[in-house]
């Protein structure tokens, strides 16, 4: 039996500080370590500082995500200083999260995903040339129009915030703008033209509203036979291809999921406290444990730093949670191997495991048919995943799935918008509190936990959904979901694994969204291991 | 052919994903139509795993030409000199980059982290983050002041956080097509084209400025006035073109009601973020701006003030960003 330890590094496109290490034995990868490779200590920065210095400080976290970070962190601080928040200001911080998202939905498939559908390793497909004709980087018919197109719902962004990324006009108690008519007007057209060139015409061949009708996979399969510029579409192709290649039967995953949730129902939280959030979602929050649906409770978090680059073995809710980074060369000696803390949650009856975030999940939770009326219900997912349980393909599926139904959401909060009503309501800067807020990043779960004490931020602690879903082994020695993801996958040609590129980037994991970015086996082990792969470049 | 490395190292990214939004030219354009060959880009490279390390070492030990190297967040020196807070493929960052830096005809530094620290080196600095060739504004930084690349230029700075995408695409289009001897640099290497005009060259909120008219709170507030005077705006003292060359093509922060908070300057973000320093113009004797517009002293600047309050027309005093 051959065995072949591969040090894959760097792997994560977005952020290049994704190494994966493997272990491959005839040609099928028998175990997995990801390790997230820079630390940057956001959190540390934090400690001391104003309290609303986190507007600012963490969306410079992850430039791709950066909007999902002031939206989790102004309600933090909303929750912190129990403050009252206009049902204008809640519109527009919906439009401008929804937006980010959109963005980011195109912009992920064809310039991080699906190049690698054009990788010399599926030359023998039948329709591997069509494949490159659309998705080649930089000359393929797709990408240039997707990218361009994907910089426009971000323009909407910029019409209420200013500019994106890196906007911090989300304050305690509402929004800085104040939009016109013509800012309402511009925006609707925007997104109009970007429904019209990317999602209808590229992407689904056909109308949103046919699309929103599918409830199933066989839905699915009717839609896309029904004419040609169904199966032609990019949706269509992608479908088909990614079956034709296998990206349906790899890639599984641990099988649990996790949604913070999103978007709130205006007159719902006017009034913001950890409590009261999940009932004022409209993309529900929910953990679903391969069998069924349980209520999301942030209490149940914590994080494990067993395998870590941190100090000790610490498990901490984060409100208690700590940051105190030791010299990644010390941290191997003791089994650590990543600077991704391992996020783990108490799911009733089961206790506290890894679970995988983002699209998938959401969707997986938008499946529960126990909803009320202001939230979103949504089986198709859901029930593609009964069919053929998780994939690459299936959680590729998932996000652009959501392309639709988002700039549905953006559209109708846009007439929602009362240009006499208020935006901003001053708040009373509380000396001391703590507060929770959290929020779907495109690529999921993302949420900050403040401590304030004597006006100043006393403790700051921000779970990225990197850090979900490429976390390492927790003091259980419970792989994360990423390093499950990796196991059975077959790899073709070691020089060029493009099968873990796909799974790792099915997980969209943007590296540098782990703000405090190691080990099952033992650390000896795992220190044999690094050496092997040194020793091969 | 130019052929382009971008590479990240204390980074959120941002400047990668700003630079997405480009048009005239996007990043399509620079590679079809300006002949930039983009050898590897963290979030565009084809190259995985030993392949693309393999093309990286040929490009530090000189084997393959480069010409544009291009660096994107801090050089992480951290912990006790040795880099390992940030590694890549294999080794720390700041070994790739100095290599790197020595080979490559011209050197940019793209957004605050790579020109002056940024967000990382605030108070305590954790990781031991540094500038390429500045820290915060002293002349210095990973690379040291005397460092010239190949082509005998110092370290080109983009700052911003993060930058816009036209600064970086006119500007690799400058080079591009030969023009990289036009771009005249400032005392902290940043070109001059883009940041010698102000923040608040272009701002809607000028007029009000002029008469001394501030903004009074947030949201509906902001319909009217201007953020200096309370809400922390650092307009008036900061070097960018953000209201030149509007933002995604259609806002800026200060059009949209946001305060500037200064991020093409050196010492971005400022006061460390100190208790009582976030959104509020930080003032002396409770009254008068702690910060003045570039080139004035506080003698000019309040007579020069209230003789503007005096002389205010009515209508600066209402709404004119009206529904
Ligand atoms: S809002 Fe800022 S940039 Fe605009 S005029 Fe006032 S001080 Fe200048
Ligand atoms: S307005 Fe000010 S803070 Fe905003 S991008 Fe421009 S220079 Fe930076």
């Amino acid at each position: 039996m051959a065995t072949l330890d591969l040090l894959v590094s760097p792997l994560g496109r977005v952020e290049g500080d994704l190494d994966l290490a493997v272990k491959i034995d005839d040609g099928v990868v028998s175990d997995a370590w990801t390790t997230a490779s820079m630390f940057r200590g956001f959190e540390i920065i934090l400690r001391g500082k104003d309290p609303q210095a986190g507007l600012i400080v963490t969306p410079r976290i992850c430039g791709i995500c950066g909007g999902s970070h002031l939206y989790k962190a102004v309600y933090a601080l909303d929750t912190a200083w129990k403050t009252e928040v206009p049902v204008n200001a809640t519109l527009v911080r919906n439009i401008a999260q929804a937006c980010e998202t959109i963005q980011s939905i195109p912009r992920w498939f064809y310039a991080l995903f699906a190049i690698d559908l054009t990788n010399k390793n599926y030359a023998k497909s039948p329709n591997y040339a069509e494949a490159v004709r659309r998705f080649a980087p930089f000359v393929g018919a797709c990408y240039e129009p997707a990218i361009v197109i994907s910089s426009k719902p971000v323009e909407i962004y910029a019409i209420f915030g200013g500019q994106w990324p890196h906007s911090s006009f989300m304050i305690p108690g509402g929004v800085m703008s104040a939009p016109s008519l013509s800012d309402v007007t511009r925006s609707i057209a925007i997104l109009d033209w970007w429904r019209e060139h990317w999602l209808e015409k590229m992407w689904l061949g056909g109308s949103v509203d046919r699309w929103l009708e599918n409830k199933t996979w066989d839905d699915v399969q009717t839609w896309m036979n029904e004419n040609k510029g169904h199966y032609e579409s990019d949706c269509g192709f992608f479908l088909r291809y990614a079956q034709e290649i296998g990206l349906d039967k790899f890639g599984q995953g641990v099988g649990r999921f996790l949604a913070p949730g999103t978007f709130f129902q205006p007159e719902l939280y006017t009034h913001p406290t950890i409590e009261g959030r999940n009932a004022a979602l409209i993309s529900r929050a929910g953990v679903y444990d391969g069998k069924t649906w349980h209520e999301f409770d942030q209490a149940r978090i914590k994080e494990d730093v067993t395998h870590s680059f941190y100090e000790g073995k610490k498990f901490l809710h984060p409100f208690e949670g700590v940051t105190e980074p030791i010299d990644p060369e010390e941290g191997r000696k003791h089994g650590k191997y990543t600077w991704s803390k391992s996020p783990r949650y108490d799911v009733p009856g089961i206790g506290y495991v890894p679970l995988e975030v983002g699209p998938l999940a959401r969707q997986i939770i938008a499946g529960n048919p126990n909803h009320a009326a202001h939230q979103n219900y949504d089986p198709l997912i859901y029930n593609c995943y009964q069919q053929m349980g998780p994939s690459v393909m299936l959680r590729a599926f998932a996000r652009m799935h959501e392309a639709a139904r988002y700039y549905k959401m953006v559209r109708q909060w846009l007439t929602e918008i009362k240009l006499h009503d208020r935006f901003y309501i001053k708040p009373v800067e509380r000396a001391e509190g703590q507060g929770f807020g959290a929020t779907e990043a495109a690529r999921g779960f993302l949420a900050d936990w403040i401590v304030l004490k004597d006006g100043k931020i006393a403790n700051y602690q921000v779970i990225t959904p990197t850090a979900w879903n490429v976390s390492p082994r927790d003091g259980q020695e419970n792989r994360g979901p990423m390093e499950s993801a990796f196991m059975g996958v077959n790899v073709a040609d070691a020089e060029d694994p493009v099968e873990l590129g796909h799974v790792a980037r099915s997980f969209d994991s943007c590296l540098v969204c782990t703000v405090h970015a190691y080990d099952g086996k033992s650390g000896a082990e795992l220190a044999e291991f690094q050496l092997n792969g040194n020793g091969s470049c | 052919m130019v052929s382009l490395l971008w590479l990240q190292g204390g980074a959120c990214s941002g400047n990668t994903i700003s630079l997405l939004n480009a048009e005239e030219p996007s990043i399509v354009d620079l590679v079809t139509d300006f002949g930039i060959d983009i050898v590897w880009h963290p979030s565009l490279g084809m190259e995985l795993g030993k392949n693309a390390q393999k093309l990286l070492y040929s490009l530090a030990r000189g084997e393959r030409p480069l010409d544009i190297f291009v660096y994107e967040g801090t050089v992480i020196m951290g912990p006790n000199g040795t880099g390992r807070f940030n590694m890549f493929a294999e080794r720390p960052m700041k070994d790739w980059v100095i290599e790197l830096a020595h080979q490559a005809q011209i050197v940019v530094a793209i957004g605050d982290c790579a020109a002056y620290g940024g967000i990382p080196v605030v108070d305590p600095n954790p990781v031991d983050s540094i500038g390429m060739q500045y820290f915060r504004r002293h002349k210095g930084g990973f690379l040291g002041a005397d460092f010239r690349s190949k082509m005998g230029l110092p370290v080109v700075n983009i700052p911003g956080c993060p930058v816009h995408p036209d600064w970086v695409t006119q500007i690799l289009v400058a080079i591009a097509t030969g023009r990289a001897g036009d771009i005249a640099l400032d005392d902290i290497g940043r070109p001059k084209t883009f940041f010698t005009t102000f923040t608040q060259t272009g701002c809607t909120r000028n007029q009000f400025f002029e008469w001394k008219q501030s903004a009074s709170e947030f949201g509906q507030g902001t319909r009217t006035g201007c953020l200096f005077y309370e809400l922390g705006c650092r307009g008036p003292m900061t070097r960018s073109s953000c209201n030149r060359i509007l933002w995604n093509r259609q806002s800026s922060k200060t059009r949209a009601g946001m305060p500037c908070l200064g991020c093409t300057e050196p010492e971005f973000p400022f006061y460390d973020l100190a208790p009582g320093t976030v959104f509020k113009t930080q003032k002396i004797s409770g009254s008068v701006p702690m910060d003045l517009p570039t080139g004035t002293d506080h003698a000019t600047y309040m007579a020069h003030a209230a003789m503007a309050r005096v002389a205010a027309p009515s209508w600066s005093k209402e709404d004119i960003f009206v529904v």
